[in-house]
């Protein structure tokens, strides 16, 4: 959209993108909703929404009901387990990759190793731990140390 | 199903970071409190979305399809993505006002070390099926450290996991 057809400028593109990562939800689901919106409204949201998904959400299923055939398969299965567990890796050097500008905050990383701990290990829910976490990395925030 | 897409519908909500920080609360939900499914079935489903092409939200359609069939599928997908549409749909119309809002920023700022947490999370609790083992240790050690260091393209990490995948299970 900005290289090929210049419906939108970079700088104006990358607005989009920043405002996307900060709200909830898939980055990518959501600028297709807020550009969506700007140039065609409420239907321009649907329609782009639906445009980025229906065609690899065919292929997913395709892919799906393809390995339901092959799952009783243990050398198949024990392929799709190592992508998965290689995927679970590309999230784990993602997150790294995003820790960058908290190498010289110490209270940054403790934040990130508490929300590790009680989430992977401790197995707590996340609707309890999102706001205790929020208010501390508010508070650590606003006292300029994070 | 209707449990299925409430559930999903305030797991859209809290998704800061998107779909891999809540992977390892969604994990925890449908595998260990409602036995939808193994935990090893969880990690095929998730390889299964990572493999194909498209945004790795997928992956709720696959939940979805694993719990309820196709309109199962379908249901996972548009609750798990719909409030937070409807969020930033909202939001989109006053962004300008809120970009430079000091109270945005600092959220911004308090939001980095939580994603990680959480996107740690996600990746320890996909990469451990079957609890700890050497074997996923080192998949998953070696995927992250060739995602951080290099600049392959991600689709040969995952190729490369298949194959010691294949070799060590």
């Amino acid at each position: 959209m900005v290289e090929e057809r210049r419906w939108i400028a970079p700088a104006d593109f990358a607005e989009v993108l920043a405002l996307c990562q900060f709200l909830p939800g898939p980055n990518v689901g959501n600028v297709s909703i807020v550009l969506g919106r700007r140039w065609f409204g409420p239907v321009g949201s649907l329609v782009a929404f639906a445009g980025l998904m229906a065609l690899p959400l065919v292929w997913v299923f395709a892919l799906a009901l393809l390995y339901a055939d092959f799952s009783s398969n243990p050398a198949v299965r024990a392929v799709v387990t190592g992508v998965g567990i290689a995927g679970g890796g590309l999230f784990i050097g993602t997150a790294f990759k995003l820790a960058k500008p908290l190498a010289r905050k110490p209270w940054g990383i403790a934040l990130a190793v508490g929300c590790f701990g009680v989430i992977a290990l401790g197995r707590v829910s996340l609707f309890a731990v999102l706001p205790v976490a929020a208010l501390l990395g508010w508070l650590a925030a606003r006292k300029g140390v994070l | 199903m209707l449990q299925l897409a409430g559930y999903f519908a305030l797991l859209s909500l809290v998704s800061v970071g998107g779909i891999p920080s809540v992977m390892s609360e969604m994990q925890r939900v449908v595998v260990d409190v409602q036995g939808w499914m193994s935990a090893a079935e969880y990690t095929q489903l998730f390889a299964i979305a990572q493999a194909a092409p498209g945004p790795n939200v997928l992956v709720t359609a696959l939940i979805g399809w694993k719990v309820a069939g196709f309109s199962g599928g379908f249901v996972a997908l548009g609750a798990f993505c719909g409030p937070a549409a409807a969020l930033a749909y909202w939001v989109g119309g006053y962004w300008d006002r809120m970009r430079d809002a000091a109270w945005r920023k600092l959220l911004q700022r308090a939001l980095v070390p939580i994603s990680v947490g959480f996107i740690v999370s996600g990746g320890y609790v996909l990469a451990t099926p079957q609890g700890l083992s050497w074997q996923g240790a080192l998949i998953a050690g070696a995927s992250a450290a060739a995602l951080y260091a290099t600049k392959l393209n991600p689709l040969w990490i995952l190729a490369a996991g298949g194959l010691l995948g294949f070799l060590l299970f």
